[in-house]
């Protein structure tokens, strides 16, 4: 991720980018500037990121949750086991992260012309549109998609619409608990966070690259594909990544209008973990999950070059 | 309005009891202090909604000067989840079958009885079953069924057995409760296994049955509201259920009917711990007292529509549809009721995770 997130202008970077002498912030480089700054943020991400991932880690070597809990153990490989025997945990992670990445790219898709028009036609009144797009953040995740349950629901907006234009008799059951209305409630979460780095990365975009274009000739389709697209990639990109990761591991969507078989592999972390009281076991199935996410964001790194895309 | 007059009343008479106590200069024991007078804290570690003072309020009436904080836990799980993490709440609230593993890892202070004044008036069948190798180690609190809720209107031969949950005939109707252990019991009343002896086969037998089931299966509920909104809704028709929610439903008018399953019905108990190790033992005592008193248990039977371990509110039932809920007109009710047993921690590893590979099976 590291790479991604070094997507923000350099300007602000510290040490090698930077020129050298003492501008940027008035005098980053001195240490006690530096630690004044950056001393918070990484106590904070040691002791509430860095600390518990490690925990988790040590307690996937648990035999069971038996006697005191930081009490030192004897490292097992009983959980990893006993999880390479469970075939249908790892079809469903495997199945998860297809559905995260199905997600992704309609998410992304669907936010780019959406960033797009804010970023390079809306023109003056584009703070207005963004305040609109960034409306739903004002309502927590949950509340939007319980409105996708009155939606779908077998007496919802969708069907009590259909129905009163008479296309069906009976309420279509199809609409909601199963792993479609988990996909597409999924998507219409995401497209406004995942149009937000796209827009970023379009407002970079030096406008005289356009006008100059336009005065040799290229017609706005072209314009597009040999400016606003490659130079916008690295936002599409960092948006990508933003929806990706947490889908693989979501769980609430599921649990609320996924029904009895549209549960993903975060469902059985958090099953395991909150039903069962067997954190050994669910701290292996999340450890799991982790390294998958990383081998398979590196085999992407790998595909798209990242680093050539930030350069 | 009301809480803020009453805490301002209650700010009011803490400084005059401050002002007396000084007064007074002190020195007296504790013992000796009368209970209007009595200061210090408690935490409890308790289910959403039993927080409100309704079910604690003759322990307020009586002791308005301590402060009863609350923690909230989602599940017995969450909650035994958290004392095994050290929760420092001097009193939590499990249920039973999730009972044996706060004694077997020492989370839990056995009940002196004798100090409980409302003890006398819970029957001995419920004391029993807070007793964990012959000691009191829990008070029996809140009770009720668990059985098949269905509506009437569109199920309307009935239903007469726990089989009706995994009947392809409801497909698409049916709504189970979001739980492991309580997925094994109903097999095993249906097979008529021995509940506290699962084997191996028969729990993966279980698990083909509950996968085939998910088919069948509208959603797991995981709270009653989801429940209660399902089955008024029209799209679940029957669901395993608490009678909370039956009581809820008939109250609404929803032609509804919870099953005598010929199998018996399942009951449930919950129980009061105290914290091993707590400093407030004694006043955690004087809690419990009062939780079994009889306007704490009135609230509990008229608002939640459970029953209570004192068995004075249970006899002053009088309003019908509460009857009907605790089935307490049918004499053979509570005999061919099956009290759910205490899981080991075998038991609970093995039957949460054959309910975790339900969801997660092809």
């Amino acid at each position: 991720m590291s790479s991604v997130e070094s997507s923000s202008p350099k300007s602000t970077g510290f040490g090698g980018g930077a020129p050298k002498g003492r501008r940027g912030l008035g005098g980053l480089d001195r240490p006690a500037t530096f630690w004044f700054i950056y001393l918070p943020p990484l106590l904070w991400l040691g002791a509430f990121f860095v600390l518990p991932v490690l925990l988790m880690a040590a307690f996937s070597f648990r035999p069971d949750m038996r006697g005191d809990l930081f009490q030192p153990w004897i490292p097992t490989l009983d959980q990893y086991a006993s999880v390479a025997d469970t075939t249908s945990y790892l079809r469903l992670l495997g199945i998860s992260a297809l559905t995260a990445l199905g997600i992704a790219l309609a998410a992304v898709i669907l936010a780019y012309p959406l960033a797009y028009f804010l970023a390079l036609r809306a023109g003056p009144r584009a703070g207005f549109y963004l305040i609109l797009l960034l409306v739903p953040f004002w309502t927590s995740f949950l509340l939007r998609v319980m409105a996708w349950k009155i939606m779908l629901g077998s007496d919802g907006v969708v069907n009590s619409f259909l129905i009163y234009i008479g296309l069906i008799e009976e309420p279509l059951t199809a609409l909601i608990y199963n792993r479609t209305a988990v996909v597409l409630t999924l998507i219409y979460v995401w497209i406004p966070f995942a149009a937000l780095p796209i827009l970023a990365a379009l407002q970079r975009i030096d406008n005289s690259l356009f006008e100059a274009a336009a005065d040799l000739g290229a017609r706005p389709y072209h314009q597009f594909m040999r400016i606003a697209l490659p130079l916008s990639l690295p936002g599409v990109v960092a948006s990508f990544f933003m929806v990706f990761i947490p889908t693989i591991g979501e769980y609430a969507t599921p649990l609320l209008v996924g029904g009895s078989r549209g549960f993903l592999y975060g469902n059985i972390i958090q099953d395991v973990f909150t039903k069962a009281v067997n954190w050994p076991l669910g701290s292996a199935l999340s450890m799991i999950m982790l390294a998958a996410t990383l081998i398979l964001v590196a085999l992407a790194v790998r595909l798209v070059d990242l680093r050539r895309l930030f350069e | 309005m009301k809480s803020k007059h009453r805490s301002y009343l209650g700010g009011v008479l803490l400084i005059v009891v401050l002002v007396l106590s000084a007064c007074s200069g002190g020195g007296a024991p504790a013992a000796d202090v009368p209970p209007g007078e009595l200061t210090g804290s408690l935490t409890v570690l308790d289910w959403a909604g039993y927080d409100a003072p309704d079910f604690w309020i003759d322990f307020q009436n009586t002791y308005p000067n301590v402060t009863v904080n609350f923690e909230i836990g989602a599940s017995d799980a969450d909650i035994y989840g958290k004392m095994k993490a050290g929760d420092q709440a001097d009193i939590f609230h499990p249920y039973t079958g999730w009972l044996q593993f706060y004694v077997d890892e020492g989370l839990v202070e056995e009940i002196d009885t004798s100090k409980l004044s409302n003890w006398d008036k819970v029957p001995d069948s419920f004391k029993a079953i807070g007793q964990i190798d012959g000691k009191q180690y829990f008070i029996p609190w809140d009770w009720g069924f668990s059985s098949i809720l269905y509506r009437t209107d569109k199920i309307p031969e009935g239903v007469d057995s726990w089989a009706a949950l995994l009947d392809p005939k409801y497909a698409g109707h049916i709504s189970m409760w979001d739980d492991g252990p309580a997925a094994v019991t109903v097999s095993t009343y249906i097979h008529g296994y021995d509940e506290t002896a699962v084997t191996d086969e028969q729990l993966a037998a279980i698990k083909d049955e509950w996968i085939a089931q998910r088919d069948l299966n509208l959603f797991y509920w995981a709270g009653e509201p989801e429940l209660v909104e399902g089955m008024k809704s029209g799209d679940v028709w029957l669901a395993y259920a608490w009678q909370g929610a039956y009581a809820l439903l008939l109250g609404e008018g929803v032609p509804v009917a919870y099953a005598n399953p010929k199998e018996g019905r399942n009951s449930w108990v919950g129980v009061y711990g105290i914290r091993k190790g707590t400093e407030n033992y004694d006043l955690a005592l004087k809690f419990l007292d009062a939780k079994l008193g009889e306007a704490t248990g009135n609230n509990v039977v008229n608002l939640f529509y459970y029953g209570h371990s004192n068995q004075d509110v249970m006899n002053g039932i009088t309003d019908e549809t509460l009857k009907q809920a605790f089935s307490i007109d049918d004499p053979n009710i509570l005999e061919t009721t099956n009290f759910t047993p205490n899981l080991t921690a075998e038991q609970r590893d093995a039957w949460t995770a054959m309910w975790a590979e339900v969801k997660a099976a092809p």
